[in-house]
């Protein structure tokens, strides 16, 4: 019933698969020092930026749309905590907390992202 | 085949779709990625690539992504569902006109399922203007390759069995 094509379509996508897994985790490692600075977006603008590793206190984020959702705030790491969206994808993520993470609401149009930003150098003197 | 018979079988298949929709909805999924799903209705999909024509399968993917997102969802769903759906009909539509010596139902199935979800990722990376989204894509690689495969042995089993019928 399996053919040869079916085994070679399966090895490409894996192997892509492995490449683009090797490739994300080379882009996590790079200025694994840099501040993470967590980015939540809602129909395309900008709403909040966090660095997340300055929080001090526990903050709610609640984020209005068709949907509602609730973002948590703690130090170091992000999550949605609740909504009101049908399938909960965006709850489920869970903790973000590593550079490139990443959490989506596609029913409310929402997302976080944890980018990395470099400390910027003016200049170096000798 | 009769006019009446291709409308009333097209139908039949076109309900079918929907049913396995609303019962892959109650389905968990154990991933929190959104597009990963079951795909259960691509089993119809295959049956109608496999008996019927190229107009019909187009005609019937369309109508399944309208009312499945008049059920539940609306106009964002939509496009999610669209995209996909006709990328991934194009997808397997040539595979298995031009290249079924080289690919079973169950390979045809994995190629739909891995389109389905390029195609819906894109789709959502360009509403969201949010290039970043697809860094899921190794995800929905891996679960279209599994889903795909379960999907495609559904469907041989089901195109087998319809074979030994007349219905077609």
């Amino acid at each position: 019933m399996i053919k040869k094509g079916d085994i070679i379509l399966i090895v490409a996508v894996s192997a892509m698969v492995i490449a683009g897994i090797i490739g994300f985790n080379f882009y996590k490692n790079t200025h694994k020092d840099v501040k993470k600075i967590a980015v939540i977006k809602k129909d395309n603008k900008v709403i909040r930026t966090i660095d997340i590793d300055n929080v001090e206190n526990p903050e709610r984020i609640t984020v209005e749309g068709k949907y509602t959702n609730i973002i948590l705030v703690e130090k170091g790491r992000i999550r949605f905590e609740n909504a009101d969206c049908p399938d909960l994808v965006c709850v489920k993520t869970g903790w973000l907390s590593e550079k490139g993470d990443l959490a989506v609401c596609l029913p409310n149009q929402a997302i976080i992202k944890i980018e990395g930003e470099t400390e910027e150098v003016d200049g170096i003197t000798y | 085949m009769k006019t009446t018979k291709k409308l009333v079988l097209l139908s039949l298949m076109l309900s079918q779709a929907l049913v396995l929709s609303v019962v892959e909805s109650w389905i968990p999924v154990p991933v929190p990625v959104p597009g990963v799903k079951l795909g259960l209705a691509n089993i119809i999909t295959m049956v109608i690539i496999a008996f019927m024509g190229t107009a019909d399968t187009f005609i019937l993917v369309v109508l399944r992504c309208l009312l499945t997102s008049m059920f539940g969802g609306g106009i964002s769903v939509f496009l999610f569902s669209i995209a996909g759906g006709l990328l991934s009909a194009v997808v397997m539509l040539v595979l298995h006109k031009k290249f079924s010596r080289v690919f079973s139902v169950v390979g045809i199935s994995i190629a739909g399922a891995i389109s389905h979800n390029i195609g819906q990722i894109m789709v959502a990376s360009v509403i969201m203007k949010e290039i970043s989204v697809l860094g899921y894509l190794p995800v929905l690689l891996i679960s279209g390759i599994i889903t795909g495969c379960f999907v495609g042995f559904c469907s041989s089993f089901l195109i087998e069995a319809l074979k030994k019928t007349n219905i077609f």
